[in-house]
C-alpha cells in the first residue's frame, strides 16, 4: 500500500497486489513483487485469480444467483459458474497432448534416413571387405579355432560337442 | 582370441585373470542393481499422479542414502584390493622374457641361459594361409612353457607401446628407456592373441601379440630350434 501511494504518479496498475485495487471477490493474496495470474495446475488447485475479469451482463446475473441457494441452480448454470472461475477442467489440464506421436515419428524418420545413408555409402563409398570374409574361409577359420581349443571353459569351444562333431544342443 | 561379435571377456588362461572374472561379475551385477532401482525410482516418480510440494528434509533418508553407498562402495573395493596384491606377490618365476616395442613390431629375448632373440611381424592379410586370423596372426611366437611363473620385462625402442594379453589378464606399457615388469602364469596350454594398446603411429593397429603356451619340453624343443635358426 505505501508502494502504491508512493508511486501514484505511475499509475496504481502496476502496484496492484491488494484486493480492493482489483476490484471483486476472487483475488487471493500473493508474494511481493509479483502480480496475480491465472494458471491451471494439478497440483495447486486454487489459481490466484479468476479466469473471467471482466464477466458480461448474463454472467453478472448468475453470480447474483449464486448468492441464494445451490440447489436452486441447474447443472448448466453450475457448469458455467465453474467455467467464470476456471479455465480448464481437471480431466482437461491432465489429459496428454499426443505429442509422442510426433516425437516417435521423427525419431524413426530420422533412423530411416539414416540407414538409407549407410546403405548408400555401403554401396558407392567403402571398398570390397578382406577376402577372409569368403565363405570358404570363414569355415577354415572355424576350423581353426576349434582345433586350437579356443576359450575351450566356458566360452567358444566349450560349446561344440567334438565326439559329434556338432554344436551342442 | 575372442569370437566373431564376443561381447564378454575370453576364458581366463590365468589364475589372475580367473580372479578378474569374478570380480567383474560381482561388480557388475552390483551396478546393474542399482541400476535397475534407480531406473525404477525414475519410472515411479515420472508416472505418478499426486505431487508431494511439502516435502523439506528428512534426517533418516538422508543416513540411509550416504551409509548404504559406502557400504556398497567398500564391498567393491575389498575384493577390488586383494587383487590388486594378490597380482604383487613375490612369484620366484621361472623364466624371463623381454618384450621390446617397435615401430610396428614386438622383439622378444630370452638371455636366462642363452642369448636367443627375434622379431615378431604380423603376418600381411595376402600372405595369411587359409584360415589364419586376420590381423592377429605373427611369423614368430612368444613360446612360453605353461604352468610356470613367467616374467615379462616390457619396454620399447622408439615411443610408447603397450604389451597385452586379454586371456593372460595381461598389460603393460611399453616405455622408452624403461623397464616395465609384469608376470602371468599360463594354467592351460594355448594360443593366446593380443594387441599393441598404445597408439605408437600408423601401423599401431598392426603389430600384434601371439603367446603360446606349451609343455616344458616343447618348449626346450623350439628354442633349441629358434637358436639354431638364429
Amino acid at each position: 500500500m505505501l508502494a502504491t501511494r508512493a508511486l501514484h504518479l505511475i499509475g496504481k496498475r502496476a502496484l496492484s497486489t491488494s484486493v480492493c485495487l482489483r476490484g471483486g471477490h476472487g483475488v487471493a493474496k500473493v508474494e511481493d513483487y509479483t502480480l496475480p495470474a491465472y494458471f491451471d495446475r494439478r497440483e495447486n488447485p486454487l489459481p490466484d485469480i479468476k479466469y473471467v475479469q471482466d464477466l458480461s451482463a448474463e454472467q453478472k446475473s448468475l453470480k447474483e444467483k449464486e448468492k441464494g441457494s445451490w440447489a436452486a441452480l441447474s447443472n448448466e448454470e453450475k457448469i458455467a459458474l465453474y467455467r467464470i472461475s476456471f479455465k480448464e477442467s481437471f480431466a482437461e489440464m491432465n489429459q496428454g497432448t499426443g505429442e509422442w506421436k510426433s516425437v516417435v515419428a521423427g525419431m524413426l524418420f530420422f533412423i530411416g534416413f539414416t540407414g538409407l545413408v549407410v546403405a548408400w555409402q555401403r554401396k558407392y563409398v567403402y571398398g570390397d571387405v578382406p577376402h577372409t570374409f569368403d565363405p570358404e574361409y570363414k569355415q577354415k577359420e572355424l576350423q581353426r579355432m576349434l582345433d586350437m581349443r579356443i576359450n575351450p571353459i566356458e566360452g567358444f569351444t566349450a560349446k561344440w560337442d567334438y565326439e559329434n562333431n556338432t554344436w551342442k544342443k | 582370441m575372442a569370437h566373431p561379435s564376443q561381447l564378454g571377456f575370453q576364458d581366463a588362461a590365468s589364475p589372475v585373470m580367473e580372479e578378474l572374472l569374478h570380480f567383474h561379475d560381482h561388480a557388475l551385477m552390483i551396478v546393474f542393481l542399482i541400476s535397475t532401482l534407480v531406473l525404477y525410482i525414475i519410472v515411479a516418480m515420472v508416472t505418478a499422479k499426486v505431487t508431494n510440494k511439502y516435502i523439506i528434509d528428512s534426517q533418516e533418508i538422508e543416513i540411509v542414502w550416504t551409509v548404504l553407498p559406502a557400504v556398497i562402495l567398500t564391498l567393491i573395493a575389498l575384493p577390488s584390493l586383494r587383487i590388486l596384491y594378490l597380482m604383487d606377490e613375490i612369484n620366484d618365476p621361472h623364466l624371463t622374457v623381454k618384450a621390446m616395442g617397435h615401430q610396428w613390431y614386438w622383439s622378444y629375448e630370452y638371455t636366462d641361459y642363452e642369448n636367443l632373440g627375434f622379431d615378431s611381424y604380423m603376418i600381411p592379410t595376402q600372405d595369411l594361409s587359409p584360415g589364419q586370423f586376420r590381423l592377429l596372426e605373427t611369423d614368430h611366437r612368444m613360446v612360453v612353457p605353461m604352468e610356470s611363473p613367467i616374467r615379462v620385462l616390457v619396454s620399447a625402442e622408439d615411443v610408447l607401446h603397450s604389451w597385452a594379453v586379454p586371456a593372460l589378464g595381461v598389460k603393460m606399457d611399453g616405455v622408452p628407456g624403461r623397464l616395465n615388469q609384469t608376470a602371468f602364469i599360463a594354467s592351460r596350454p594355448g594360443v593366446f592373441y593380443g594387441q599393441c594398446s598404445e597408439i605408437c603411429g600408423a601401423n599401431h593397429s598392426f603389430m600384434p601379440i601371439v603367446v603360446e603356451a606349451v609343455p616344458l619340453e616343447h618348449f626346450e624343443n623350439w628354442s633349441s630350434l629358434m637358436l639354431e635358426d638364429a
